[in-house]
């Protein structure tokens, strides 16, 4: 199991730094100069000069990368060269926010998802196996803005039950949760889905295994059979799917914080791309490429738990 | 005062379930209309979060909101549908002669956090601060004629200009270069104001800005004169102007600038209890023409696209119907504005010059903003050019790639043919001639026009005083301009704005908000 974790840990570091500096390369690539775009249409030839030396962009790519590295290992992301915040502190700001919202849109996936899978594979061929997969397919086939979109303007506009825009008052849990149901309801909706479908097909595959065989056998009763012995076999693929899932949900989150003018990620790198601020997007890049890893991780090794032949091909 | 909430999400295990069971009970089940009241909060939305708050280094107006409600100055804008100011920090102020303005502080006014009395001195630094190329202010031009701020005692003081200056009334003094800080607190900070203000002065004060969430402003206690209406200005950016009508829709908004292609639906059926106004900007849009790159080298040529541009059919079809076609960068309203262009749509002049010149069968590249209603801009003149024998090729851009097209430290302004563009103004013609002069070549003429008369008239149309003198002036330039062929002028835009019916906004001509003005209805 050491050696299992160890290697995961090692590919888990390289996977952040190689997304880094492709990361790096692309930002560079990019048209258009940072200074420029953060000092607006009044500001000076000298001014731009000065601030591009601040940022440290008139030294090569490749020494910015190295003092990037360098500096990401003491802890230091940088600072907002207008505003002078730490990136750190800007960052994290945020993360609570878009972390709150993934959480939620799984919580949403797994609650529905897992449920619809059960039903349908045991309901297998007959009217509600076919609706569940209608269903799944239908949910998997909208775009996760189109649902935002729809859920706001039913919910919020038309019936107003649910706040449209923001994140709650600060202080407030009530006020915060009531203002994350149709965002994370938006980001989860199509991973119901792939769960259910994921679920499904799985706990077809286990109900055929000689153990729930042996347990029907035995005249246990049907609900214990599927609920407790096969969904807990049946589960492992879905705890992969899920690792791969928060990465989407990240991604989706930048519609649903648009959408629902919610603070969080997402919102920030796509803000920070539009004004070309560099170190706000390498900063906020790595913490959630540093998080999408570490889940990959963490769902690599609870795979490796639970299933002895994953750590045994590992040894 | 100032506090930043680094994690405002953090919760324990307890608020948690609890959050959860009231979130069960009753968020679920009651309907918010009932709870949406506002009370004596003013919910507002701007269209980006802050990043400064000071005056010599604001970046964009949803600053400048924020400043007008924490800051004072000499003078403010008055609201209203005519361009004017008022007197706000001040007793009396007066200009003595054209070089001379006198003024004196009401006594009343302070600063928080225990910095003390407003005083002429604060009025000084404040100034020079931003007039100093040292400081590295992008707002240094609009003192360009100061010579120094003299203070006479605590309370009165003579700002002395070397030259008259035009804009000192209209752009300058009521603007964010017109907000006094004080001289110890920002001395103290190193001479920048971040994101937390310390020695706030005006009838509001920041109590807290949690970032990309909300700006909060409450009431000053320390303010003796008319006290904001509210007891809390909330303020929530919101980029999306359609997130923003829907969050208005809802009842999370009390006012919100709305996006052009909503105007008509809004006024026709306005969300209820709720007033939908449309009001006219001082943004000017135009296409412009490089004469440094082919064709566009040839004046036949740009003269023939001037001819070959229906511009009431591009402004209708961008803006929705709700736009009036521009006769050029100076709005209504202002000295200088014109009549009419000089070279409007006349598609059977527009072949004949292309004849002329042989240049049938050209291809151009327009490059714009990916906007939407610049992009519908762009696919009506790609027909009108069409209808010439132009075919014109559109590219879009992001903010941060377009904005560098034209700069002559890159490498694409050579290659750059056709451009539309918008810029915003202040309420004095000098802000929409000053970025079109030789000097600014390369910088935001990207045009690359040049003329000498009209770098003589920019000159000259800062320190002449008299409006009818700078009437004709500006008119003048705008002709020049029109003459060159660089330049067909599109619209002024237009600003929608919705607020509920318990607000009285105060808002400048053209929809400019002064939040500390707001009142209930």
């Amino acid at each position: 199991m050491l050696t299992y974790t160890a290697r995961r840990l090692g590919l888990g570091v390289a996977i952040i730094l190689v997304a880094m500096a492709i990361l790096f390369s692309m930002i560079y690539l990019i048209p258009g100069d940072p200074a420029s775009v953060a000092l607006g249409p009044k500001a000076t030839p000298e001014m731009i000069a000065h601030l591009r030396e601040r940022m440290g962009l008139d030294q090569p790519v490749w020494r910015q990368f190295v003092n990037f590295v360098g500096s990401t290992l003491r802890g230091d992301l940088g600072e907002e060269a207008l505003s002078g915040r730490p990136v750190l502190t800007v960052v994290m700001e945020q993360l609570p926010f878009t972390l709150a919202l993934v959480f939620c849109g799984i919580l949403w996936s797994v609650a529905l998802g897992v449920p619809l899978g059960c039903i349908a594979a045991v309901r297998r061929g007959g009217f509600v196996d076919r609706v569940i997969g209608v269903l799944s397919v239908a949910v998997i086939a909208v775009p996760s803005f189109v649902i935002a979109i729809y859920a706001l303007l039913i919910f919020a506009v038309r019936l107003q039950w649910l706040p449209a825009i923001g994140a709650g008052e600060p202080g407030s849990i009530a006020s915060q949760l009531k203002h994350l149901i149709l965002p994370s309801l938006a980001v989860g909706l199509g991973w119901v889905g792939y769960i259910a479908r994921m679920v499904r097909a799985s706990m077809l595959e286990t109900l055929e295994a000689g153990h729930i065989r042996t347990a029907r056998a035995f005249g246990l009763p049907e609900r214990w059979i599927v609920y407790t012995y096969a969904l807990r076999i049946a589960i492992l693929p879905t705890v992969t799917l899920l690792g791969v899932g928060i990465g989407h949900m990240l991604s989706s989150s930048v519609f649903a914080e648009i959408v629902f003018a919610r603070p969080g990620i997402g919102k920030l790198v796509y803000e920070a791309i539009s004004t070309r601020n560099y170190p706000v997007v390498t900063g906020a890049v790595l913490v959630t490429t540093t998080f999408f890893v570490f889940v990959n991780v963490l769902a690599d090794l609870v795979i490796g738990l639970l299933d002895p032949r994953v750590r045994a091909s590992f040894n | 005062m100032t506090k930043t909430r680094p994690n405002s999400f953090a919760v324990n295990r307890r608020q948690l379930f609890a959050g959860a069971g009231a979130l069960g009970l009753s968020a679920l089940v009651f309907p918010r209309g009932a709870g949406a009241a506002t009370g004596g909060i003013l919910r507002v939305r701007s269209y980006s979060d802050l990043q400064i708050l000071d005056p010599a280094f604001m970046l964009a107006a949803p600053e400048l909101d924020i400043m007008n409600c924490i800051y004072t100055k000499l003078v403010a804008p008055k609201a209203g549908d005519v361009w004017g100011w008022e007197p706000s920090a001040v007793e009396s102020i007066e200009q003595l002669d054209p070089l001379t303005v006198a003024f004196k502080l009401k006594d009343q006014l302070g600063f928080t956090d225990g910095y003390g009395q407003l005083t002429a001195d604060d009025v000084k630094f404040s100034i020079e601060r931003i007039a100093d190329p040292a400081s590295e202010s992008a707002y240094a031009g609009d003192w360009a004629t100061l010579k120094e701020v003299e203070v006479k005692d605590t309370l009165s003081g003579l700002i002395h200009l070397n030259a008259p200056f035009a804009p000192l009334w209209t752009s300058t003094l009521p603007s964010s270069s017109g907000i006094i800080v004080s001289r110890k607190a920002v001395t103290e900070l190193g001479g920048k104001i971040t994101t937390k203000p310390v020695a706030q002065s005006g009838p509001y004060i920041l109590k807290e800005w949690l970032p990309k969430q909300k700006t909060i402003l409450v009431r000053n206690p320390d303010w003796k004169y008319e006290q904001g209406a509210y007891d809390e200005i909330h303020i929530t950016p919101i980029e999306d102007e359609k997130t923003a009508e829907l969050g208005f829709e809802a009842g999370d908004l009390d006012y919100t600038w709305t996006s052009v292609s909503s105007i008509s639906r809004l006024k026709e059926t306005p969300p209820p209890e709720a007033t939908v106004v449309e009001k006219p900007s001082l943004a000017f849009v135009w296409m412009g023409l490089n004469k440094d790159v082919a064709p566009f080298d040839n004046p036949n040529i740009r003269r023939a696209v001037q001819y070959a541009i229906d511009t009431k059919a591009v402004v209708d079809a961008a803006y929705y119907g709700a736009a009036a076609t521009s006769t050029g960068i100076i709005a209504p309203g202002l000295p200088g504005h014109r009549d009419a262009c000089i070279y409007t749509y006349d598609p059977d002049k527009a072949r004949e010059l292309l004849a002329q010149e042989g240049a049938e069968g050209l291809t151009i590249t327009l490059e714009i903003l990916n906007k939407t209603e610049r992009l519908t801009a762009a696919q009506v003149i790609q027909a009108n050019l069409a209808d010439v024998g132009i075919t014109c090729e559109i590219k879009q851009h992001d903010s941060g790639t377009f904005w560098t097209l034209g700069s002559k430290d890159g490498d694409t302004w050579n290659k750059l043919q056709m451009y539309i563009s918008r810029f915003s103004m202040q309420p004095d013609p000098s802000w929409a001639t000053a970025w079109f002069t030789t000097e600014q070549v390369g910088i935001w003429n990207w045009e690359r026009f040049s003329d000498a008369e009209f770098d003589e008239l920019n000159a000259k149309g800062q320190v002449e005083l008299d409006v009818a003198a700078r009437d004709t002036i500006y008119k003048r330039m705008q002709d020049i301009m029109e003459e060159s062929g660089q330049y067909v002028f599109l619209t002024h835009e237009v600003v929608g704005v919705e607020y509920r019916n318990s607000v009285v906004p105060a808002l400048q001509p053209n929809a400019m908000p002064l939040l500390s003005d707001f009142k209930p209805a």
